[in-house]
């Protein structure tokens, strides 16, 4: 904006101040705002200089502008005072200054600078009140230094072109007058005339030579602000890559380039303007030069120093704008799979160039390998070059894209198959670090560079599972390497300080789950590394961060296990803080033996790899406060029913008692539903005309002895191993035998629960009684939608390897049709009840023909099958195919009705069926054998009804 | 403003750069005030009184730059040549040199060279028979290595000085002549700090010779402070003072001549803080403007500009 437009729009105290200022001048104010572009466009400064034609030359020009302002038509009659005015303010300066032109230049220039002065003030004082107000983002001191060096730098380039502008007019001034009068050679030397135009002539040479150091010291003076500016970019930029470093990382930071790309372009056009300033003085010194032309001298020592500036603008602004990575869901750049898609970007800061001219940009992979054995050299599969696109509009800069990248191994990379093995490199893969160069042949007014930037290190895997200790060698490897080339950097990695590592393992929390790790967590972790309070000059080992597998597996493998579960199932959970996490078994104790009974918290499994489990606090009559907690869910659990859902559900079976659910308060005391209620996932309204199933849901169950202790969980996953896991045999799970048995062999018999829960709808569930679905089990159908049922009918129910038996904790399901029956399958028998519940009208007769369970403890299978009766009404049951975790619940036709409920209590107890001669299920010889509780064959636990089923 | 700017004149900026410490140097201009006037036939010829005439003309605030040329010319009759380049620590000691010449009052050359003078006391030890003999010296300019005994860049300032006041063996070549052993013997050089004056001048050995006769400019990044505590920086046996001399040891910084371009051609300009504003100016010859501590800190070197602006002459201040 012109600076008289600037000064008229400044609030009434400042515009006191120019009042004032001009009140006091001798040049009206009416002729400043007539002539308000000329007046800022002259070099008054300049024409103030003692002995200079040019004060002479502008006062006589102003005059003559007044004059035509004058005489134009564009002044009506209004105003007439204005001319008058006008005209007046032209007679007084005519009459004031017609003698010493310089002084009115003089005055000008003070007015001018004046002006400036006030609008500064008030810029300052702008911006010191724009910081506070939140609208705004903050900017910080050196944004904002480099925004107003920015302006000055422009401020004073513009007065440099003035000043050249002047210094033609004198070279063509001068040049003209040594062309018509200087004759040498000729006899004149006498003529006093002559020798006075020589005299005349020799002060005009004076007076350019002056004007040309003038221009010289004017651009010095520009090189040097512009290398402040130029640092003040560079670390401008160096923070935006630290920025960039971390955000690679999982920060949380702003990575937006487009300020320093509007700074880089502005500097950049800058110079180049000024490049072209002084490629202008060289044709004015090819024209006019002399003896001790400081031109001469001086020109080619600033090109040359601009021409190096330019170079270290251009080279710093050609920045890697994305690192490469995988076009992947995790978040994780810079792990790049042989034979898998890739991106990388690069960006040219300086949104300068030449539309003619084409940039040629070229990518290539460990450009200078490091010198370790057995280094692995890659090849860019795709294309490795492409011109450089400026996008269509100015706002997409230039930018070279490359998209659909592949590597792939070079045969020949490691020297012979010999070296394969124990010769092979120190490096593993997973710490091998590459880089991928990008070169760009700039080419713009005349300056030709090879501008170079490279991308920070990455890792080349060719398996998904290295995933996991790459992505460790890149946290690793971004936090504590000052060198970002260093390619070598795993052969002596440095230890971590833990205040670093912990920054860093908060933010993979935090870009995975939007929650970060807080003070506690990273208590415990340090715990954990350190064994005791870290100090924080603490430091890890890359070793023991990532390698020491003592307890199974590394710190690091335990750490992602846990990031994993987060991500796939309980995000939402973490974020909303629900899941305590990272809490010791000794603090949870800690934490809950001041709660009441059933207070649980939430707590990953420092055990098992990626699982999460509850802890509760139960105070018994007598005695200390025990604090069981279930074994830990990983994600395959988790998968076939969400935490919510489990929590809600969960019960714990004790002999003789009613199954509960002793998760009742989240620490430190929200109710259970309250605290989880919005999770839950919606039990499906049925459509109850056609529902021919019965409600169905899965709820797990863990069961103990009345007169048991309550094992800790690390006794529970002693046990856990000397017992065999759970076999599935595929086979018959498989789709081809619909109804086929889904089996489970079950080795701690005493253990092991089945139970399906079915609940009616419309009479326990007024709401909906939707079948419980989680996520996984796609083939379960709710009644409603399966209408016809596929023969025979028989519900498969195939048991999965998510069973842990030995860990105390059991899948269970529970079949409460109409909660007349209810059926329970002890332990033992895990993998395949079968249930046929008959109608209701059938209902009766059948319970009397039921028949206990029979378990067949040589077996150590379990098979249930329903009875024959009732089949007039039974509801089909929908074989259970393939999926393990998913079970098929009889669903009866809906024509159940309130007085049913009274009925459950009395029906519950007899109403499981219990088949152990199932045809379909594997021979014995087929079984590992093993002992079967005596809880299960000798005291079938009681039945009940899930209280929730009431609600 | 108090700050004029000189027009070049023909390669200068160096006599520019260094003038203009002079004469933005309160202190100095305060002795440059009392001179004696000489006779009108010896006027042209008088550094210091052309000196005067020229901060004069500075003064009198009618122009944005005035011209060195008289004081030029008169300097060029004692071989300051007009038209050539110059080493701005040369010229300052020549102008220094020159001035304390012509000075006529004794008392006004005992404060001009109280202002500048530096004194230290040399020791020489000889290894073998511990005979140690001590000689007192000054100088004008402390001249500071940029690199260590080892070829080493010095990281800071601070460095360079205690570099500078560390003990250095002279063996082998260097061996010293023991009057007591009648010998060379290897000696043990050693430098006090005895006193420092007002305004102290530091200079930076950027241009060396290190392989054969080629010099080149040295670009590292060497960090000056705005403020020095010699007090800090040295130990208490690399000082010869009482506390009452430590005390004044507190400096800040006034001005800095930086060096542009190659060791075959280059421009000189000096950033000096004004006394009386307390602001930073720029002087590139006739060209003057203010700047911040930022722009002077860009002279701290650049290993990526060769020809960017680096900290030639370093002038510091006594604070009060």
């Amino acid at each position: 904006m012109a600076q008289w437009q600037e000064v008229q729009a400044l609030p009434n105290a400042r515009l006191k101040q120019i009042d004032q200022l001009y009140s006091m001048a001798a040049l009206p104010m009416v002729v400043r705002q007539c002539l308000a572009a000329w007046i800022e466009n002259q070099n008054w400064r300049q024409a103030a200089e003692p002995c200079s034609s040019h004060a002479l030359m502008l006062f006589h020009s102003l005059l003559a502008l007044l004059g035509e302002h004058l005489g134009s038509p564009g002044l009506g009659d209004e105003d007439f005072m204005l001319k008058h005015n006008l005209r007046k303010a032209r007679r007084d300066l005519q009459e004031k200054f017609q003698k010493c032109p310089e002084d009115f230049a003089n005055l000008v220039a003070n007015l001018l600078q004046e002006e400036q002065r006030i609008l500064r003030l008030e810029q300052a004082r702008g911006q010191g009140d724009a910081a506070p107000a939140p609208s705004t983002p903050p900017q910080s001191d050196r944004q904002q230094q480099i925004q107003r060096r920015l302006a000055e730098f422009n401020t004073a380039l513009q007065e440099a072109e003035r000043a050249f502008r002047h210094l033609e007019d004198l070279q063509d001034s001068f040049d003209f007058c040594y062309k018509v009068y200087f004759q040498p050679g000729q006899a004149r030397t006498s003529d006093p005339q002559y020798a006075q135009q020589i005299q005349s002539l020799q002060a005009k040479l004076q007076i350019l030579d002056r004007q040309r150091q003038e221009v010289l010291a004017q651009m010095q003076q520009l090189l040097g602000r512009s290398e402040t500016l130029l640092d003040f970019l560079q670390k401008e930029l160096e923070a935006w890559k630290q920025r960039q470093k971390r955000s690679c990382l999982g920060a949380p930071t702003d990575t937006c380039l487009r300020p320093l790309e509007t700074w880089f372009t502005e500097l950049g056009q800058g110079l180049f303007q000024l490049l072209q300033l002084l490629r202008a003085l060289g044709d004015l010194r090819q024209k006019v030069t002399y003896e001790r032309d400081p031109l001469k001298e001086k020109t080619p020592h600033l090109e040359q120093r601009l021409r190096e500036l330019l170079t270290y603008l251009l080279q710093s602004a050609f920045v890697v704008e994305q690192q490469p990575c995988m076009p992947n869901p995790c978040k994780r750049p810079l792990v790049l799979r042989t034979a898998s898609k890739f991106s990388a970007r690069a960006r040219l800061l300086v949104r300068l160039h030449d539309r003619n001219h084409h940039m040629e940009a070229k990518i290539h992979i460990d450009r200078d390998p490091p010198k370790i054995k057995g280094f692995r050299r890659f090849n860019i599969l795709t294309s490795s070059s492409k011109t450089l696109l400026a996008g269509d509009s100015p706002q997409d800069g230039l930018v070279c894209d490359f998209q659909y990248l592949t590597l792939k191994e070079q045969k020949d990379s490691r020297s012979g198959k010999s070296s394969k093995g124990a010769s092979e490199g120190p490096l593993v893969v997973t710490e091998e670090l590459h880089l991928i160069t990008f070169t760009l042949a700039y080419a713009y007014c005349g300056l030709e560079l090879e501008l170079e930037t490279s991308t920070l290190p990455f890792i080349i895997i060719s398996n998904n599972n290295q995933l996991s200790s790459a992505w460790a060698s890149i946290l690793w490897f971004n936090m504590f390497s000052c060198e970002p080339k260093e390619q070598s950097f795993f052969s002596a990695p440095p230890p971590a300080p833990w205040p670093q590592l912990a920054e860093v393992l908060s933010w993979q929390f935090e870009s995975v789950a939007e929650r970060g790790l807080d003070q506690n967590h990273l208590l415990m972790l340090a715990k954990k590394l350190f064994g005791s309070k870290p100090s924080p000059k603490s430091t890890v080992s890359w070793h023991k961060f990532s390698k020491d597998s003592a307890s199974g597996f590394s710190f690091w493998a335990w750490l992602d296990g846990t990031l994993g579960l987060l991500q796939e199932h309980l995000k939402q959970l973490w974020k909303d803080g629900l899941i305590l996490g990272f809490v010791s078994r000794k603090q949870t104790e800690k934490l809950l033996k001041g709660k009441r009974t059933g207070t649980f918290l939430l707590r990953f499994s420092e055990t098992v790899m990626g699982g999460i489990t509850c802890s509760w606090v139960e105070h018994p009559e007598s005695g200390p406060p025990a604090f069981p907690a279930v074994a830990p869910y990983t994600a395959a659990e988790l998968a076939s029913l969400a935490l919510p859902d489990i929590i809600r559900d969960y019960q714990v079976l004790v002999e003789e008692n009613i199954p509960e659910n002793p998760l009742q308060f989240l620490y430190p005391d929200t109710p259970r539903d309250e605290a989880f209620g919005p999770y839950y996932s919606q039990r499906q309204d049925g459509n109850l005309t056609e529902q021919k199933y019965l409600k169905q849901r899965l709820i797990r169950v863990s069961s103990r002895q009345p007169n048991e202790s309550w094992q800790t969980e690390e006794e529970l996953e002693a046990a856990t191993e000397n017992l065999e896991t759970l076999q599935l045999q595929p086979g018959e799970l498989g789709t081809q035998q619909p109804g086929g048995l889904g089996m489970v062999q079950v080795t701690s018999g005493n253990q092991g629960m089945l139970q399906v829960v079915a609940t009616s709808p419309g009479m326990l569930q007024p709401e909906g009684l939707g079948m419980l679905q989680t996520g996984d089990l796609r083939t379960l159908q709710t009644g409603s939608q399966d209408l016809e049922p596929p023969q025979p009918p028989q519900v498969g129910l195939g048991v999965s390897k998510v069973l842990q038996p030995g860990t105390g904790e059991q899948l269970v399901l529970h079949v409460v049709p109409n909660s007349q029956e209810m059926m329970q399958v002890g332990p033992g028998g895990l993998g395949t009840p079968k249930v046929l519940t008959s109608g209701l009208g059938m209902l009766q007769p059948a319970l009397g023909t039921m028949e206990p369970p029979v378990v067949s403890q040589e077996q150590g299978t379990l098979q249930l099958e329903s009875l024959p009766q009732g089949q007039e009404v039974l509801p089909s049951l929908e074989p259970h195919l393939g999926i393990l975790e998913a079970l098929e619940v009889v669903e009866l036709m809906p024509n159940m009705d309130r007085e049913q409920e009274e009925l459950c209590p009395r029906l519950a107890s007899n109403a499981a069926l219990l088949d152990a001669r199932d045809p379909f299920l594997p021979q014995p010889e087929d079984v590992a054998l093993s002992p079967v509780s005596s809880l299960f064959t000798t005291d079938f636990p009681s039945l009940h009804i899930d209280d929730s089923d009431f609600q | 403003t108090g700050a004029v700017g000189l027009y070049n004149i023909g390669l200068s900026c160096c006599l520019n750069s260094v003038l203009q410490v002079f004469l933005m140097n309160i202190y100095f201009t305060r002795i440059l005030r009392r001179i004696t006037v000489p006779p009108r036939a010896a006027q042209k010829r008088n550094v210091l009184y052309q000196m005067l005439l020229l901060l004069e003309k500075m003064q009198c605030g009618k122009q944005k730059a005035v011209s060195p040329m008289d004081l030029a010319s008169c300097l060029s009759a004692y071989r300051v040549k007009l038209f050539a380049t110059h080493d701005a620590a040369q010229l300052f000691l020549t102008l220094w040199n020159l001035m304390k010449m012509q000075m006529e009052k004794p008392e006004l050359v005992k404060e001009l060279t109280d202002l500048y003078t530096i004194c230290i006391q040399e020791h020489l030890a000889c290894q073998k028979c511990s005979l140690e003999t001590k000689r007192k010296s000054s100088m004008l300019i402390l001249p500071l290595s940029m690199l260590d005994s080892n070829s080493h860049m010095l990281k800071t300032l601070e460095d360079c000085l205690q570099h500078f006041f560390r003990p250095v063996e002279l063996t082998d070549h260097n061996m010293c002549l023991c009057e007591q052993c009648g010998k060379r013997t290897p000696f043990l050089q050693s430098m006090k700090l005895v006193h420092l004056p007002h305004s102290l001048t530091i200079h930076l050995k950027r241009f060396c010779f290190e392989k054969s006769a080629y010099i080149h400019k040295l670009n590292n990044n060497l960090p000056f402070p705005q403020d020095l505590d010699f007090n800090v920086i040295l130990t208490e046996n690399q000082c010869q003072a009482d506390n009452n001399e430590k005390a004044g040891w507190q400096y800040e910084l006034f001005a800095v001549v930086a060096h542009s371009g190659s060791t075959s051609f280059g421009h000189y300009c000096a950033y000096i803080r004004s006394l009386t504003e307390l602001k930073w100016y720029c002087f590139n010859d006739s060209h003057v403007c203010q700047v911040s501590w930022d722009d002077v800190k860009t002279t701290y070197g650049h290993s990526s500009l060769h020809l960017g602006e680096t900290a030639y002459l370093l002038i510091y201040m006594k604070k009060h």
